[in-house]
């Protein structure tokens, strides 16, 4: 019985982590209303930055967060207002400019290619940290620390971009936009530089993602490439456009990992996720939590 | 219209091959006068995919044949000098066929070595058997390329099965020397083709080992989570984990072992991940107490070795692989069996390698302590090297610890773990 709790508690915080992953692109695709296939390498981007933070300052991971969230946030903006803008005005008559998916598949390539060429392939790792390999033990069963810090930044994280798109004014422009950008830019709202702020959250958030992952996982040039397709799998589980729903999206994940495994050869679970995938995609093509009917 | 054109076809072909035949014979001549040369052919990948360990080779051979020449050449053929062609395979097997009829039929070589991809290899030996040329393959690795019931193959290096044979013939010295029993074993290892052949023979060797599989888990290399897979080899509670993985698996499931404290009496690793260099770095003190399988490592204690890697390193900026080694030990096993054949006839030269029984010498720094070739043409001495990953005061490295004589002086293996 043990197993099963250490299993579902496993489940739940690595899920939240998967979640907390799939947080960027979700908010990009709910307002720009295009698939990022450059988050993967954002939140690659991400890792590195707090990689460089933790190792060069050795503090706690999550007070590196001071650096990586403006960082993050800054690099995110001027990505969409460099070299994601000009094909938005380009593609201005079209609804769901394909152009633009196919230029993040690009950006997805060159920062691949650039890491690799500025760091080299290596595996990195932080060595010497207060998080690094802390347990709790309660008896049997061992949850981990720097998995519990990740669980509540994603929550927090998921809670904190929530409330300011409720209830801030900058928030309630992105939404509109969401909602219908040109009816908002007749409002007054700048279409574009809302892009580049919800783009810019987008990827801070992939650079929250990364200071959780750090303390326990690797840290490699197409690292994002793991869990881009993990991203994909949890935003259309969760309903895409849908901020709670990529969280729970990734819980049901991560407890089909982690507590499948308990019943079964390690290799099954990945065969169930996409069979759910598949299952949702079939019976309610807008995600457990997403919107029937598009806008 | 027709007949005149293949006529004429046949009458340029007729003048071409006695073109050809004249050149050959008017520059043939003149050689036998002269000291004889011994041609070997080596055929090898220089580009394309494999190219670095092409290129190794290649080094490698170089090294042998200039310290050979620099000693007097083949004594019993009058001092006659070995002289290295190279091809390229390109990794590709039709490219390997034709280099070696080339090699047979224009350049004359009497002796063939390659051609380090196994599927090169395998069709371009059945090229060397049928014109009955000897074809020494350092290491290509396929348990099919010795197992043709071919006459002229012989390989030096081991074979895919005895990866595994060597890491249950470790297991079971270790327990005899440290006295310590094994019952129980678990396999954890990445779902893929290689991951999964080392577990099929793991499970043979274990039911003859009368070993105890607690565990027998396939794992996806591109998982993000490993926890769930060690909390099963907790519950399990094996005494040895044998591993197949990849890098970033290999890093994960070591962390992943740690923080759980899994108590194991061994960890017993395939390479691939566990040999990659930014392993030792990324897992750091995690990563002591593994054992691991290589074909060779720098520190074995044999007399010459580390001679022989100073010399290669300054001659080429970086230290003697595994498939170096190979190649080194190739050109020597040559030149012993050359010495012993006293003729360039190729079946006299692979009689002489037939009855090769090589113990010592420069090339003799392997692992393993002879090179004899059984019926099939396989070094049946060949073995592989098991290093202990420790810190003993300069960082973590690895650190060579079977076969018992090729250990590390001064080592002694930490069996169990602590």
């Amino acid at each position: 019985m043990n197993y099963i709790i250490e299993g579902l508690i496993n489940g739940i915080l690595m899920g939240s982590i998967y979640g907390l992953t799939a947080l960027g692109l979700t908010i990009i695709f709910g307002v720009l209303k295009v698939i990022n296939f450059a988050h993967g390498s954002l939140l690659m981007v991400g890792m590195y930055v707090a990689y460089w933070a933790v190792s060069l300052s050795g503090l706690h991971p999550y007070l590196t967060l001071v650096v990586v969230v403006p960082v993050m946030y800054l690099f995110g903006y001027y990505l969409q207002d460099i070299v994601i803008k000009p094909i938005f005005k380009a593609e201005r008559e079209v609804r769901e400019p394909i152009t633009v998916i196919i230029v993040t598949t690009g950006v997805w390539y060159i920062l691949d290619n650039l890491t690799l060429l500025v760091f080299g392939p290596q595996y990195r790792s932080i060595q010497d940290n207060p998080l690094r390999g802390k347990m709790l033990e309660f008896g049997e069963m061992l949850i981990s620390v720097p998995k519990l810090w990740g669980f509540f930044a994603a929550i927090i994280t998921a809670g904190s971009v929530y409330w300011f798109l409720q209830k801030t004014r900058t928030g309630r422009a992105i939404r509109a936009t969401s909602l219908d950008r040109d009816a908002a830019s007749l409002m007054g709202i700048k279409q574009y530089r809302v892009y580049n702020i919800a783009f810019g959250i987008g990827t801070a958030t992939a650079g929250i993602a990364g200071v959780t992952l750090v303390p326990f996982y690797n840290v490699f040039p197409t690292v994002g490439v793991l869990f881009d397709i993990k991203g994909f799998i949890i935003v259309v589980l969760g309903g895409l456009g849908s901020i709670g729903g990529a969280i729970l999206g990734g819980i049901i994940i991560g407890l089909i990992e982690s507590v499948g495994p308990q019943f079964m050869a390690a290799t099954w679970t990945e065969a169930i996720v996409y069979g759910l995938f598949l299952l949702v995609l079939f019976v309610k093509p807008s995600g457990l939590f997403g919107v029937r009917y598009d806008w | 219209m027709k007949g005149t054109k293949i006529s004429q076809h046949v009458f340029r072909g007729i003048l071409a091959t006695i073109c050809v035949c004249s050149l050959i014979f008017f520059t043939g001549t003149p050689s036998l006068a002269g000291p004889e040369v011994v041609k070997i052919g080596n055929i090898i990948p220089l580009s394309g995919p494999s190219a670095s360990v092409g290129q190794q080779g290649k080094q490698a051979r170089e090294m042998a044949v200039e310290e050979i020449n620099a000693a007097g050449g083949i004594k019993s053929l009058g001092g006659a000098k070995l002289e290295m062609l190279y091809a390229d395979s390109e990794s590709k097997p039709e490219k390997g066929v034709a280099e070696a009829e080339r090699f047979i039929n224009t350049e004359g070589v009497h002796v063939l070595t390659g051609c380090w991809n196994s599927a090169v290899t395998y069709p371009t030996t059945a090229v060397a058997e049928r014109y009955g040329i000897p074809f020494v393959v350092p290491v290509s690795v396929a348990d099919k390329i010795t197992e043709q019931g071919f006459k002229t193959v012989f390989r030096i290096a081991a074979k895919d099965s005895w990866w595994t044979r060597d890491q249950f013939a470790f297991l079971a010295d270790m327990e005899k020397e440290f006295n310590t029993k094994v019952k129980k074993l678990a396999f954890v290892y990445e779902n893929g083709d290689w991951g999964k052949g080392f577990a099929g023979q793991w499970k043979e060797l274990a039911k003859k080992g009368g070993y105890e599989v607690v565990l027998d888990e396939p794992y996806p290399s591109t998982a993000t989570d490993l926890s769930p897979v060690v909390q099963k080899i907790r519950r399990a509670k094996p005494d040895v984990l044998m591993l197949v993985s990849n890098a970033a698996d290999a890093i994960l499931l070591t962390n992943t072992l740690a923080e759980y404290k899994v108590k194991l009496k061994a960890i017993i690793a395939s390479g691939g991940g566990h040999a990659d260099p930014s392993f030792l770095k990324a897992a750091g003190k995690n990563a002591r107490y593994i054992f691991d399988i290589v074909e060779w490592e720098t520190d074995v204690n044999k007399p010459g070795a580390k001679e022989a890697n100073a010399k290669y390193k300054a001659k080429y900026g970086e230290n003697l692989t595994g498939e170096a080694v190979d190649a080194y030990l190739a050109t020597y096993v040559l030149k012993d069996a050359l010495e012993r054949a006293g003729s360039l006839d190729p079946a006299k030269i692979r009689e002489a390698l037939a009855t090769t029984n090589l113990r010592s010498g420069p090339g003799m720094i392997v692992g393993y302590s002879a090179v004899e070739f059984d019926k099939t043409g396989q070094n049946e001495h060949a073995a592989l090297v098991i290093v202990q990953i420790n810190d003993i005061g300069s960082g973590m490295e690895r650190i060579t610890v079977w076969p018992k004589e090729a250990r590390r002086a001064g080592y002694t293996p930490v069996f169990p773990m602590p």
